[in-house]
């Protein structure tokens, strides 16, 4: 058991040398154990990170995907003003107080044209609470293409004339892409690719019941509000009213 | 200092990994389709040519075919410029393959997937001389997931054509077949 090598100096503080040495001086490799242990698991959740990007970049809940300009979720929903096909200027920020559901699509878009039916359903559905869809068509194929692409889904909602820069501000790649927003104008969900109805139905039922204490005595009872302070709130309201037409 | 190594180690390759998962994602100009070029093409003077362009559409996706079966959608097409010298003949396209989706049982989709190949053919005119001509063009398409549709896109396109002299350039040859391939 007698090393002839000469022994290395210790270190001050007696430690054991963290040297690869030290296993060959006859010292139990506990630290080289350790370090294998280390990276292994490095390796490994290395390996299954590589792995889940590969699988999942694209891949939102549900099967639909992220979108690739980054998430609007949290955020305030970029105010825009486009044309309908009436020729009426409209502005995301008209909506203000509603839920809305703003939908990115086009006439070449095949799965497009399979939720665009649901749609119709959905706004008929959720209209009385509040609730808006909004269309904008992103494609070059014409006014006149894209209103009689409507006229025979027979869209019930409003559809406005894309442009680019308004795909741009959303980060718009591919059709459809929906954002959710919530009463408030902030987006509370975003989608790229078709989902399926139910799950529409469940962002919707998100955004309609978010950011409710902007417009309603309903929505800062449904934040817990008591009867009282709803009456305060509802005196307040009035007082500005008032005030506002004093005012003028 | 080892355990140094190891962190230092384990930090670049989760900044690798962070680095390959942000950069996976598509950007504007993302394309679903290459060119995996054409064969080296050489035709005489007296010769039409015919030249095979192979295209790739990458995995999962899908595009048009040429025949997509509805006004809405966009088909594919190939469009070519040659140099002055050179006439651009017919471009033919390959069939479809008929595509139903899970999400659409109802609707029948002509597309192309994976490999498929655009023919087109091309003619010197009486003004060409011997030499190598540069053919550009382009693909234009749209590519869809099961799920989602990109905006259409352009591929640009390039190959030589190299123009021989006529074997026999006393009396000229009637054009061989266009499927002739020198």
């Amino acid at each position: 058991m007698n090393d002839p090598r000469p022994v290395a100096p210790l270190a001050p503080d007696n430690a054991p040398p963290a040297s690869p040495d030290h296993a060959a001086e006859g010292k139990p490799p506990r630290s080289g154990k350790r370090d294998l242990v280390i990276i292994s698991v490095i390796v490994l959740v290395v390996a299954v990170m590589i792995w889940s990007a590969v699988r999942f970049s694209h891949r939102g809940p549900q099967g639909t995907a992220m979108l690739p300009g980054g998430s609007l979720v949290g955020k305030s929903a970029p105010n825009f003003q486009l044309t309908t096909l009436d020729g009426k200027q409209v502005s995301l920020s008209d909506y203000r107080g509603k839920a809305v559901m703003l939908n990115f699509w086009a006439t070449w878009c095949g799965p497009c044209r399979i939720e665009m039916p649901w749609f119709v359903d959905l706004q008929k559905k959720y209209e009385p609470q509040g609730f808006e869809i909004v269309g904008v068509a992103m494609d070059d194929s014409g006014e006149k293409a894209i209103r009689d692409f409507t006229q025979q889904i027979g869209t019930n909602y409003t559809i406005l004339l894309g442009k680019d820069a308004v795909g741009d501000a959303y980060g718009v790649e591919g059709m459809p892409t929906t954002f959710f927003i919530g009463r408030d104008g902030k987006v509370i969900d975003q989608t790229l690719g078709l989902a399926s109805k139910k799950e529409l139905e469940e962002r919707i039922q998100r955004a309609i019941s978010s950011g409710v204490q902007s417009s309603s005595s309903a929505g800062i009872l449904s934040q817990g509000a008591t009867p009282m302070a709803v009456l305060a709130w509802k005196k307040a309201i009035a007082r500005k009213a008032l005030a506002w037409v004093g005012g003028r | 200092m080892k355990l140094q190594a190891v962190s230092f180690t384990a930090a670049v390759l989760f900044g690798a990994t962070l680095f390959a998962q942000l950069g996976s994602r598509p950007t504007g100009q993302t394309q679903f389709v290459s060119f995996e070029g054409a064969p080296k093409t050489a035709i005489t003077l007296d010769q039409v040519g015919h030249v095979d362009l192979q295209f790739r559409v990458t995995h999962g996706n899908h595009i048009n075919s040429n025949r997509p079966g509805s006004e809405l959608l966009i088909p594919t097409k190939l469009s070519l410029s040659a140099p002055g010298e050179l006439l651009v003949g017919d471009v033919t396209y390959p069939p479809g393959k008929q595509l139903i989706l899970p999400i659409a049982p109802d609707e029948k989709l002509s597309v192309y997937t994976g490999d498929f190949t655009v023919g087109a053919s091309f003619m010197p005119t009486g003004k060409t001389s011997p030499g190598t001509y540069r053919i550009h063009g382009q693909l234009r398409y749209q590519a869809c997931s099961d799920r989602a549709c990109y905006p259409p896109q352009n591929l640009p396109v390039q190959f030589d054509v190299k123009v021989l002299r006529s074997t026999s350039s006393s009396h000229r040859n009637p054009p061989q077949s266009p499927h002739a391939h020198p």
